[in-house]
């Protein structure tokens, strides 16, 4: 089976108008494309740094709101500068944009546009026909490009079923000084909200950390994924942070078959940091099974039902930490007492946070950063 | 339970009382004879009037009734216009014209009515009352520079006794950025007014009289609304005194529940907006008596694809939860209610024959039975505006049709005040020429036709509206039990229930479109294959203007400097505290930008975390 196609879908700065694009998501879904959706109000360097991440085929605009024709011609702009010329840019803005626009847009570099009438089968069969071959392109120009088009490699080798040879570098160790983090939890339990606010606080504590990030979304049955984490993560769209998003592609547990060839590959690659997120779990997830990560951390969510519900969950007996995560909420002080008792019957030494992380500065997010960190940035703080 | 579960009882015990009452209307002898004489009553207070052609119509009509039970239905049930549960309208009268009783002294009449002492004793008739009352027809409109709008609001104004403004933003000032950030300049101007600074306010309204009881200004903004009203106050401070500030009459939008759930204009994190919003609702409603701080809006909830009844349903519950919030403030429901106003959209689908009307009577019921509110703190003012998504592209000529048939729609419901889209309006910010005929519109079916200005409850009462009223109800329970059993509407949110709702809904409309199932005239049905785009006049901002916002605001700045910085320094301390912001934010509008007071609050409170 051919690898899904990726795209990149957004709205432009100062532009709320999500409503065609959530629905084209869905269709372009539903027809096994695998989309990124940076969400809406992005700047067109966080969309150009968002594609080259994600190594996606192309970029989807939706712009309802005005100033089409200079943010379109920006976001080519930044791509050539970048080298990644070969990232199409499409989109549309129903009435707003004219064919007058449209010629200039496309005399600057833009691929399509499709105007107001276009069916939903045609703009998706469109899609599919236009970026459905992989094109021959190069190994890419930065540090940057070349990690996010190895990481595709990998992906694209499991998707059509040739898995990854054995080659020196699944032997060869991680960087020194990489500290792998792992998080894993339920779905509901805010992961990616606590994660974008440790990357806030990463960011801030070690100005010069570099920090990739290796998040998972689950795919459709049969069909493509919404790789939705990077439109909440608002710290994240940063230089020194490295995204990528994977779907499972298929695969239960809350990884994608690749995963642990493009973990190792982030390992190797000189971040200061990796992180890993699986998809929202169930009781007998245990996703991290090699020797990549350093800690894992499961995110509990306050409302998990019974006490009896504790005994099940086989990460509370893996996890380094355990943090219980919406804390604000009612149930939350009988949680941690619960939680508490049961990692007594483990035996190990886990740690127990509460934390609020939609919350600004919120002091439990600060104990899981001290945590997590490295220890000379420990000590220097 | 909620505030939204007392709700919900509330409508359903007085539904059941309702039924009781009727009930009791045919047995209890003594109750039937005193609706029967409160009947009687009514009917002998109701004013004959005249139309044009000589014939004489009553300015109110009631049903045909004439046995004590279906009475008991009717006045509880529904209500007489401006009458609890306000069913039939919020006010007596609405868009009635002036009784043309025929003033005795003719003669005197047109001497002082006409004169220059127009108020004269004599001259308390048709056309002293012509001059109090406001035309209903509000047309919003923001475009370039602040005083390109400025130049259209007087160009709108100039045929209207009043002055009711409406003001659209451009995205960096909906989104609390200022127009020298990195990345927005190409969206200066673009879909609405650039205001950045305090200078910029006074500009747009440069040549109105911002105090005068004729003067209304709206203003569509709802992230940073706090501190464009803050802008607001201190323009109108600057131009005429401090003693301004009680006269000002207006409406901010405001509305940052249905930012998140639908519209995407969110600058703080939830908790925070709806904080800063309770301070300025506070401080507004205490020393601006005559000013709306908040428009309880699901204009863009159905704009963003939600079928009527998810509109009605999650603006309603968001109206709660902004009355729950105050009164947790302390404040009572007499005290805030009355500042407190809705803005629906009116498109072409059926519910919209009685929507606005069950919300009305919905509204009333929940503010008096569980708030405990008086009846000027029960009456849901509504401005409605015709859908923008229902008008398309093709044929664009026929969105008057579609216009003119939502228009309709919106009067039959009794809104208080209307905009009617601009038929160019899926290419480009209206201009003038199309502008203008969707405001004749208005007067075409207010002042020309006959249909509103005569008799009340023209076309109330129906079977077929009385039918839609009660499935439309009926859903919209639903709908709120629906938010009650996730936690009330801020648990809904947090859930994004409505968010997702909404979504579902667009696509299956979307869908309904493409399938054919539901029928656009010359997109899917009738269409003109070789049509071509219309040639329309486009309003774009040029980049010269871009670029003249972009100096001002530089020089603003650098004039500023320092004093900017202390009131900066002095607004995060109170924001660190529960303390009202609202009159540090006064103070700061005056010699800050709006995108330098914005970062500073995001400093303090972080910023929004958007929802997919």
């Amino acid at each position: 089976m051919p690898a899904p196609i990726r795209v990149l879908t957004a709205v432009p700065i100062c532009d709320g108008h999500d409503s065609a694009i959530n629905t084209i998501n869905l269709e372009f879904i539903r027809h096994g494309i695998e989309v990124v959706y940076l969400g809406y109000h992005r700047y067109a360097q966080d969309i150009v740094r968002a594609a080259i991440q994600e190594d996606v085929r192309a970029i989807g605009i939706s712009s309802y709101n005005g100033g089409h024709i200079e943010f379109f011609a920006e976001v080519v702009r930044l791509l050539k500068k970048q080298g990644a010329a070969d990232i199409k840019v499409f989109g549309g803005g129903g009435g707003t944009i004219t064919h007058d626009d449209q010629r200039v847009m496309q005399k600057r570099g833009v691929d399509k546009i499709f105007f107001a009438g276009t069916s939903l089968t045609d703009m998706t069969q469109w899609v599919r026909d236009r970026y459905g071959k992989a094109p021959r392109r190069g190994a890419g120009t930065s540090a940057e490009m070349k990690l996010a088009r190895k990481l595709t490699a990998i992906e694209d080798s499991y998707a059509k079923g040739k898995r990854a040879k054995k080659s020196a570098a699944k032997k060869a160790k991680k960087s020194a000084g990489t500290r792998v983090l792992g998080f894993t939890g339920p779905g509901g339990a805010g992961k990616t909200t606590l994660i974008d606010e440790l990357i806030l606080r990463l960011l801030h504590r070690e100005p010069k950390a570099r920090i990739a990030i290796l998040s998972h979304d689950p795919s459709v049955v049969g069909e493509g994924a919404l790789l939705g984490d990077r439109a909440t993560m608002i710290n994240s769209q940063d230089d020194r942070v490295f995204m990528r998003s994977m779907a499972t592609r298929g695969q239960a547990g809350g990884l994608s078959p690749a995963t642990e060839d493009c973990l190792r590959l982030l390992a190797q690659s000189g971040f200061d940091y990796v992180i890993i997120e699986t998809v929202g779990t169930g009781q007998e997830a245990m996703p991290f099974q090699g020797k990549l990560v350093d800690q894992t951390v499961l995110v509990m969510n306050p409302d998990y039902g019974a006490r009896l519900q504790l005994q099940k969950i086989v990460m509370l007996d893996l996890a380094d930490i355990v943090v219980v995560n919406k804390s604000d909420l009612d149930r939350a002080r009988t949680a941690m007492s619960e939680i508490e008792r049961r990692l007594e019957g483990s035996g190990r030494e886990q740690k127990l946070i509460s934390t609020v992380a939609k919350r600004h500065r919120d002091r439990g997010v600060d104990e899981l950063c001290d945590l997590l960190m490295r220890e000379p940035e420990r000590k220097k703080k | 339970m909620s505030k939204l579960g007392r709700v919900i009882e509330a409508v359903e015990k007085y539904n059941r009382h309702v039924l009781d009452e009727v009930k009791r209307a045919r047995t209890d002898k003594k109750f039937g004879k005193q609706l029967l004489d409160r009947w009687d009553e009514i009917k002998r207070n109701i004013k004959v009037g005249r139309a044009p052609t000589g014939l004489e119509l009553p300015r109110l009509a009631l049903p045909e009734i004439d046995e004590p039970g279906e009475i008991a239905r009717y006045l509880l049930g529904d209500g007489l216009p401006g009458e609890f549960p306000y069913l039939n309208g919020a006010y007596k009268e609405m868009y009635l014209e002036p009784l043309q009783e025929v003033p005795i002294e003719i003669g005197s009449f047109a001497k002082n009515g006409q004169g220059k002492n127009g108020h004269g004793k004599n001259g308390k008739t048709a056309v002293a009352k012509l001059q109090e009352t406001e035309e209903p027809t509000r047309l919003f409109s923001g475009m370039g520079l602040p005083d390109d709008t400025n130049k259209r609001f007087h160009y709108l104004g100039a045929h209207q006794r009043s002055k009711r403004l409406s003001t659209a933003f451009d995205g960096p000032t909906l989104y609390g950025i200022d127009s020298d950030a990195d990345g927005v300049f190409g969206k200066i101007g673009e879909g609405g007014v650039a205001v950045d600074t305090v200078e910029d306010m006074e500009r747009l309204y440069a040549g109105f009289d911002m105090g005068a009881p004729s003067f209304s200004a709206s203003m569509t903004i709802s992230g940073p609304a706090p501190i464009i009203m803050a802008m607001y106050i201190a323009a109108a401070k600057r131009r005429f005194g401090a003693g301004v500030v009680p006269k000002l009459r207006g409406t901010i939008q405001a509305d940052i529940f249905k930012e998140v759930q639908a519209q995407n204009e969110t600058i703080f994190p939830v908790e925070a907006s709806l904080r800063f919003l309770g301070d300025m609702m506070e401080w507004t409603t205490r020393n601006m008596p005559r000013w709306y701080p908040v428009s309880i809006s699901g204009y863009h909830i159905g704009e963003a694809g939600s079928t009527p009844v998810q509109q009605a349903a999650y603006t309603l519950s968001n109206g709660f939860a902004y009355a729950e919030m105050m009164a947790n403030r302390g404040m009572s429901a007499d005290e805030f209610g009355p500042r407190l106003s809705f803005f629906l959209d009116c498109g072409l689908d059926v519910e919209y024959i009685a929507l606005t009307r069950v919300s009305r009577r919905i509204w009333a019921i929940g503010m008096r039975d569980a708030f405990g509110a008086g009846p000027r703190a029960q009456m849901f003012k509504v401005h409605t505006q015709t859908s923008g998504r229902s008008l398309i592209a093709a044929e664009f000529r026929n969105n008057l049709t579609r216009t003119a048939a939502e228009l309709m729609l919106a009067y039959m419901n009794g809104t208080n005040s209307c905009h009617s889209n601009s038929a160019d309006e899926p290419f480009t910010t209206p201009s003038e020429e199309w502008i203008r005929l969707s405001a004749h519109g208005q007067a075409i079916l207010l002042d020309e036709s006959g249909i509103f200005k005569h008799t009340m409850n023209m076309l109330s009462g129906s079977p077929g509206m009385k039918a839609v009223e009660r499935a439309v109800e009926k859903a919209i329970l639903d709908e709120f039990r629906q938010i009650e059993s996730l936690g009330g509407v801020m648990g809904a949110v947090e859930n994004r229930y409505q968010r997702s709702q909404i979504q579902n809904a667009a696509h299956r409309y979307e869908q309904q479109i493409y399938d054919g199932t539901r029928p656009i005239i010359a997109l899917n049905k009738y269409r003109d294959e070789g049509e071509e785009m219309p040639e329309v006049e486009l309003a774009r901002t040029s980049r010269a203007k871009q670029q003249l916002q972009v100096d001002r605001l530089k020089k603003f700045k650098k004039k500023n400097a320092a004093k900017a910085e202390k009131a900066l320094d002095k607004l995060a301390a109170v924001a660190e505290t529960n303390e009202n912001c609202f009159p540090a934010l006064m103070e700061a509008a005056e010699v800050c930008s709006l995108g330098q007071i914005s970062g500073r609050l995001q400093e303090v409170v972080g910023r929004f975390r958007p929802m997919v």
